[in-house]
């Protein structure tokens, strides 16, 4: 029988979770930073590292990219007939579209083809890293060596950057073209129309909003696990995995960009 | 940065990219189609925002610009001719919607559009424009033009009160002792008095007397008709009859056209003395005319006859001595 914590133990205990915490987080921007400098050095695309660079953007993007569209082609034409269907229904089918654009392009999308670059590859990256940091008998937090850095975590991180803009253009895409059949039919009458009222949801604000947004989560979701499965020290007793923290800090950080930009378009 | 730390081993890509052919060229591929995705979003945007249309300004100035917003349309006939750029507030407190109008649709709006910024229940606000004459000269670029406001909300509390005001008087044109009320009872008593004899000119007169009078005034006139009918009788007689007025009439008559008859011969004859008297004065103008001829001849004769006179009065022997002499 153990005897129970005292409370100064406890709060040592939290005090020195938060710390691990945030210097976890501190460790995140410390790679994104390292990241950064790498991407504006000519070296880091010569060579091996850009066959290496070019590898791995082929492998996060080209297997997702038809059946990502299908999948999104089918949400997508769910999401339009429901919603003007329903504002049909309640004759407010003049607005129907504006929310279906708004709904999908601005909001659905970005965030799905998000989570399917995360699930399709960068956790399996990163999980694949942290194998091959274990293996190479890493046992304590420290930074890669810069080779490593422009040869393996580069790649991976652009490459999940690429996966989640193409993805998410495409199907942005893909969306307003059903959108557009879904209510007119195969006619390019009411293209202009049609093209106004994009035009209309697609004011400066919201376009810098979206294209931020967008950015962010390309970098949150091609960062944040990689960062943690190679940065983060092993914590034998705690019962969650490291892809499992990584997953958990991505979600945060998207949670926090999906905030913002929707106190940025709707407030 | 440490360096000294042990490092995962890098991915060797040679193995994955052994299973893919072409890889590289397929990566700059994707990389280029995400590129021509990006760009042709970017273009698509600009030109569904207008960007590359050739626009014309038009200003519209009310005194509330609520509901108005960057970026809403102005439609003319349920069309989109134009955006709203920018809301801004003028000096003299009343705002102004800079609205940056299409060219090509710039002839639909005319010197005497109207503009109106409409609150429906539902939905934003609408920037309507009516044209009433197509024929009038177009709106100028940078026309500033008064945006007439109609909110159905606002509407509502005055249409309320309009209703209840009509709704109150019926109440009160319905009510027990009200005029409508009165006035039906006394159409109804009108109406039975209608019915009854000698009905309508009881109600016209307003009492039995005076309706008996009426009655008693026709019959007499009746008599005075039949009077007069035969009073007609005997004057067509003496006016048409044989011995009437009109056959005296007629024998003069034809007693003055003999009349004008002889008349007009006599003018004649007249007429025929005139023009030999007309002859008459011709001939003595002329004759006027020669004796002045004469006249002048026989003058200028004397004076010939004059002067030789005188000439043969200076000669000797028969001059004489014209000069004086003083005593």
């Amino acid at each position: 029988m153990s005897a129970p914590l005292s409370l100064g133990s406890a709060l040592r205990e939290m005090g020195l979770a938060a710390l691990r915490w945030l210097a976890g987080w501190w460790r995140i921007v410390l790679l994104g930073a390292e990241i950064l400098a790498l991407v504006f050095s000519p070296a880091s695309y010569r060579g091996e590292r850009r066959a290496s660079l070019l590898h791995q953007i082929y492998r996060a993007t080209a297997p997702s990219l038809l059946w990502f569209t299908v999948l999104t082609s089918l949400l997508s034409l769910v999401l339009i007939r429901i919603v003007v269907v329903t504002a049909r229904s309640y004759g407010l089918s003049q607005y129907a579209l504006e929310m279906v654009v708004r709904v999908l392009v601005l909001e659905l999308i970005p965030l799905i083809a998000t989570l399917f670059v995360a699930v399709r590859y960068s956790v399996p990256r990163a999980t694949d890293l942290y194998e091959g940091r274990a293996a190479g008998g890493l046992t304590a937090p420290g930074s890669p060596a810069p080779g490593v850095l422009a040869s393996d975590l580069l790649p991976s991180v652009l490459a999940g950057m690429v996966a989640v803009l193409t993805l998410a253009a495409l199907s942005c895409l893909v969306s307003l073209v059903l959108a557009y059949l879904t209510v007119y039919g195969f006619s390019s009458a009411a293209f202009m129309s049609y093209t106004r009222i994009v035009g209309h949801v697609f004011n400066p604000a919201v376009t810098l909003i979206l294209c931020l947004k967008t950015l962010f989560f390309s970098l949150a979701v091609s960062l944040v696990p990689i960062s943690v499965a190679l940065r983060e020290p092993p914590r034998p007793l705690s019962r969650t995995s490291l892809e499992l923290q990584g997953l958990i800090r991505m979600f945060v950080v998207l949670l926090a960009v999906e905030v913002a930009s929707l106190v940025g378009n709707y407030y | 940065m440490a360096t000294s730390d042990p490092t995962p081993p890098p991915t060797p890509p040679q193995a994955a990219q052994a299973s893919v052919r072409n890889m590289e060229a397929k990566a700059v591929l994707l990389l280029a189609f995400m590129l021509a995705l990006l760009v042709g979003a970017a273009l698509y945007l600009l030109y569904a925002r207008g960007a590359f249309e050739q626009t014309q300004r038009l200003v519209l100035i009310t005194d509330d610009s609520q509901g108005a917003a960057v970026g809403m349309d102005l439609t003319f006939s349920g069309f989109p001719i134009g955006r709203v750029r920018r809301i801004e507030l003028a000096e003299d407190g009343k705002a102004r919607i800079l609205v940056d109008v299409a060219r090509e649709d710039a002839h639909w709006l005319r010197q005497s559009s109207v503009f109106t910024l409409e609150h429906g229940l539902v939905g934003g606000a609408r920037l309507r424009a009516f044209t009433g004459m197509l024929t009038d000269p177009p709106l100028e670029d940078g026309a500033v033009r008064p945006a007439l406001r109609g909110d159905v909300s606002e509407e509502i509390p005055l249409l309320v009160a309009s209703a209840r005001e009509v709704v109150m008087n019926l109440a009160a044109i319905t009510a027990q002792h009200a005029a409508l009320r009165t006035s039906l009872s006394s159409l109804q008593t009108t109406m039975e008095h209608l019915n009854s004899e000698r009905g309508a000119l009881r109600v016209l007169m307003g009492n039995e007397t005076d309706a008996r009078k009426i009655v008693t005034a026709l019959d007499r006139t009746n008599a005075l008709l039949a009077r007069l009918d035969g009073l007609t009788a005997r004057a067509d007689a003496q006016v048409f009859g044989p011995d009437g007025v009109m056959s005296d009439t007629q024998a003069t008559v034809r007693q003055l056209k003999a009349l004008l008859g002889e008349a007009r011969d006599s003018l004649q004859q007249v007429n025929a003395v005139l023009k030999e008297a007309q002859a008459i004065g011709a001939n003595t103008r002329e004759a006027t005319a020669d004796l002045g001829t004469l006249r002048a001849e026989a003058e200028n004769s004397l004076r010939k006859v004059q002067g030789l006179v005188d000439e043969i009065n200076r000669k000797w022997p028969f001059a004489r001595d014209t000069e004086l002499k003083l005593p």
